[in-house]
């Protein structure tokens, strides 16, 4: 069967090259990046063609499991355009002028430049230590902000000096403080017989002393290139927005304990001003919206719209009740609908500003997990005004916004056409990728309608869906469990009952 | 394993017989709350936690500093099922990692107009404090003694943000912690640069962190790890002696009484919390 990755992120953006705007979009399928501009159809992808099918001759080992051990180079370092891990996000800079991505196995933080005649150049790639799962940038673009699983932010320059990621360079102390003291100096054992601990501890002493007899302590490399470590959550981030009020720069997190936490940005990133309380399942996404609210959304039936600079919850937005509804709404997807309502869970997976030039109302787009529709909510600081479903062919997998004029926006989506809609894990009899990436509009009434405006565009990213067999780090073989895997996770963030180790012991 | 449902049943018993008599002033018996050592900080345990400080039920802890309600409210106005939560003044003292107590109900008589919370992860260690609070405040109803001082259970290096307010606390008490001695469990140690931010925003300005470890190497760890962290600055050793919580820390915890029996070292690190700088 003929059936690549769909889309698993998608960003639109207007920028403007000698005088002339343009559109582009920006599709990753797989490990592949492609790029195209929406008038002229003209684009490109990364890596380039004959790199990737040399790709395809290798065993697709990527989409196991890592080892726990820390990979500090990508498969092959001194191409510096390969790249068989798969991408997880994409953000873009404030000028417009670079990509910044993550790709998820080999945990790099990757930097590409689109030039004028829309060829993808990489500019830099950083392996971290941990696996990144969000990216932003500080309103200046010149630092990266990088939250991984462990619960770590670390900065990183955007664009690396010409000294640094040289192999010999010696990071000095001060920009990786979070850094274990992994001194190269003589072993010494942590503890003494005098020590009053427990048997187990005892043993490890007993291994470390064994170990360093032998000779075979392996000490981590520290990365090569700038890194800071900022603050950190001992859970696993979901999230980060940087946001500039008044002059004054902040850091908002989110994680998987249910916490949005709100963090002066450097150089006083150590500093937490406060945390917005109120969610009681994982928060998966933060959203700054057009009046400078804040909405974050995860394992919660509602949306929490906050005054985030007073930690003050406004109101929220009932967005399981928008799933149901919608759901009960189709003929074919009701059978999804439990029996017991109140069963229901949702996993929201995105939240979209829709910019208007009206500051009181806020506009957003919300997707789930497993739901063929993208849900638009008009709201303001009282509350929900505005609520709309926009139907899609499968389930929703990203979604990006560009505004096209003060009272008009497009919204493109992509569209998993491998999964049944409503499904994560039944594939489709047919595939049906003629659709993959549907596009909206809305005008200054706020409702959303099918667009043609970027068809050229869309069917270009599309063509590269269907040839893009095999360049995804999957062997020709459609792997179903990888694609599900790669797509789809958020849901498993939300905390199993009856999973403490204190009560089963 | 053999043994085992012996041993839990003997447990049950126990405690069944401890919950007969509500006014029972019996000290709990430490063997049948014993538990390993260690807790992994990172799993999901299924800890219950408030939403925010102001969700947390604090009255049920400290009931003779509970918010009176007014009696006259208009029934059909009052939700039945609400009650009152508040307590007249903030938990001030917290004991993280309090193991069985030793700590707490030494500073509870020492701090008499002051809250204290013992906060505890492993959930057999934490019932036994708890029992020890209810027997003490039993044989010291005359005097109300030890009514504040109270135990809960809680992963404070997840969760510590949902306990308490910015700057509530003057104490924060970090003693004899698990001292994860492997690499790749560093980020498990109570004390890191990142985590170290939470003390810092539940702490007052002036407030003080307290460490003592038998650990040379956990020790030099916390040291590095606060120092660094611009919201602290070590306590000079002479202030640090004329502290009274330093003596009742090396003298009155379970690890050090140990320590003390075994002839090993205490090492002893106070930090204090600085005042926010000015916005850049």
């Amino acid at each position: 069967m003929n059936m690549a990755l769909p889309f698993q992120c998608l960003k639109a953006y207007r920028r403007s090259v000698k005088g002339k705007e343009e559109t582009l979009l920006i599709g990753a399928s797989g490990s592949r990046l492609v790029v195209v501009e929406s008038s002229s159809g003209q684009g490109s992808t990364w890596p380039a063609e004959e790199e990737a099918s040399k790709e395809t001759e290798a065993p697709a080992e990527d989409e196991e499991r890592p080892g726990k051990r820390i990979k500090l180079t990508p498969t092959n370092t001194n191409d510096s355009n390969s790249n068989k891990s798969n991408f997880s996000c994409l953000a873009l800079s404030n000028d417009q002028q670079y990509i910044v991505a993550i790709t998820g196995e080999d945990k790099c933080v990757r930097v590409f430049h689109i030039d004028s005649d829309y060829r993808i150049h990489q500019l830099s790639q950083r392996p971290m230590a941990r696996r990144p799962c969000a990216i932003t940038l500080t309103s200046d673009d010149s630092t990266i902000l990088c939250a991984d699983k462990f619960g770590d932010v670390y900065a990183l320059p955007l664009l690396m000096s010409p000294d640094d990621g040289v192999q010999d360079q010696e990071v000095p102390p001060t920009t990786s403080t979070a850094e274990q003291p992994e001194t190269p100096v003589e072993f010494k054992p942590s503890a003494s017989v005098l020590t009053v601990h427990s048997g187990r501890n005892r043993k490890v002493l007993e291994e470390q002393i064994r170990q360093a007899s032998l000779g075979q302590r392996k000490s981590k490399e520290p990365l090569k290139f700038k890194h800071e470590l900022l603050l950190g959550h001992v859970s696993m981030l979901t999230d980060i927005v940087y946001a500039n009020v008044n002059g004054r720069g902040y850091i908002v997190t989110s994680d998987r304990d249910e916490h949005v936490r709100v963090s002066r940005a450097p150089p006083q990133a150590h500093i937490i001003e406060g945390f917005c309380h109120g969610h009681e399942e994982f928060v998966n996404r933060l959203c700054l919206v057009s009046s400078g609210r804040l909405v974050s959304g995860g394992g919660d039936a509602q949306l929490f719209v906050w005054d985030w600079l007073n930690y003050r919850l406004l109101t929220t937005i009932d967005v399981r009740d928008a799933v149901l509804r919608f759901l009960k709404s189709q003929a074919e997807l009701s059978s999804i609908v439990p029996a017991n309502e109140e069963g229901f869970k949702v996993a929201v997976t995105g939240i979209w500003n829709v910019p208007r030039s009206d500051a009181q109302r806020d506009e957003i787009l919300v997707t789930c997990e497993g739901v063929p529709a993208i849900f638009h909510f008009g709201f303001d600081e009282a509350g929900k005004k505005h609520e709309q479903a926009i139907p899609l062919n499968g389930n929703a997998i990203d979604v990006t916004v560009i505004q096209q004029s003060p009272d008009s926006c497009v919204a493109v989506a992509s569209v998993d056409y491998v999964h049944k809609p409503g499904s994560l894990k039944d594939p489709r009899e047919q595939k049906q990728d003629d659709q993959a990436i549907p596009t909206f509009t809305s005008g200054p009434d706020g409702q959303w309608q099918a667009d043609s405006t970027l068809d050229t565009a869309a069917g270009f990213l599309t063509k590269q869906l269907s040839t893009a067999v095999g360049a995804a780090g999957l062997a020709g073989e459609v792997d179903l469990k990888a694609i599900q895997g790669l797509l789809y996770g958020t849901a498993n963030l939300r905390k199993q009952p009856g999973t403490d180790p204190d009560q089963v012991a | 394993m053999a043994g085992e449902p012996a041993k839990r049943q003997k447990r049950e018993e126990y405690k069944k017989s401890l919950n007969a008599d509500e006014s029972n002033a019996a000290l709990p018996k430490k063997k049948f709350y014993r538990q390993r050592a260690h807790a992994n900080p990172f799993s999901d345990h299924s800890l219950a936690y408030p939403k925010s400080p102001s969700d947390m039920d604090w009255a049920s802890h400290y009931p003779a500093y509970a918010v009176k309600q007014p009696q006259e409210k208009d029934e059909a106005e009052s939700h039945d099922s609400e009650k009152a939560i508040a307590i007249t003044q903030p938990v001030e003292i917290a004991d993280i990692g309090c193991g069985f107590g030793g700590l707490l109900f030494a500073l509870a008589p020492r701090f008499p107009t002051s809250l204290i919370l013992g906060m505890e992860i492993r959930t057999s260690v934490t019932e036994y404090v708890q029992e020890k609070v209810r027997a003490l405040r039993a044989q010291n109803s005359a005097t109300s003694g030890f009514q504040n001082a109270a135990c809960i259970r809680a992963n404070t290096m997840k969760f510590l943000p949902n306990f308490f307010a910015k700057g509530q606390l003057a104490k924060i008490f970090l003693c004899f912690p698990d001292p994860h001695f492997k690499q790749r469990k560093h980020k498990a140690r109570i004390v890191s640069y990142t985590l170290n931010s939470e003390y810092a925003y539940v702490l007052k300005p002036g407030g003080i962190v307290y460490t003592i470890t038998d650990v040379e190497d956990l020790h030099k760890w916390m040291v590095e790890h606060l120092e660094k962290h611009p919201s602290f600055e070590r306590v000079r050793e002479e202030e640090q002696e004329k502290d009274e919580c330093v003596e009742i820390m090396r003298t009155e915890t379970e690890e050090g009484k140990k320590v003390e029996r075994n002839k090993g070292m205490k090492y002893v690190a106070l930090f204090r919390r600085l005042e926010d700088p000015a916005w850049p």
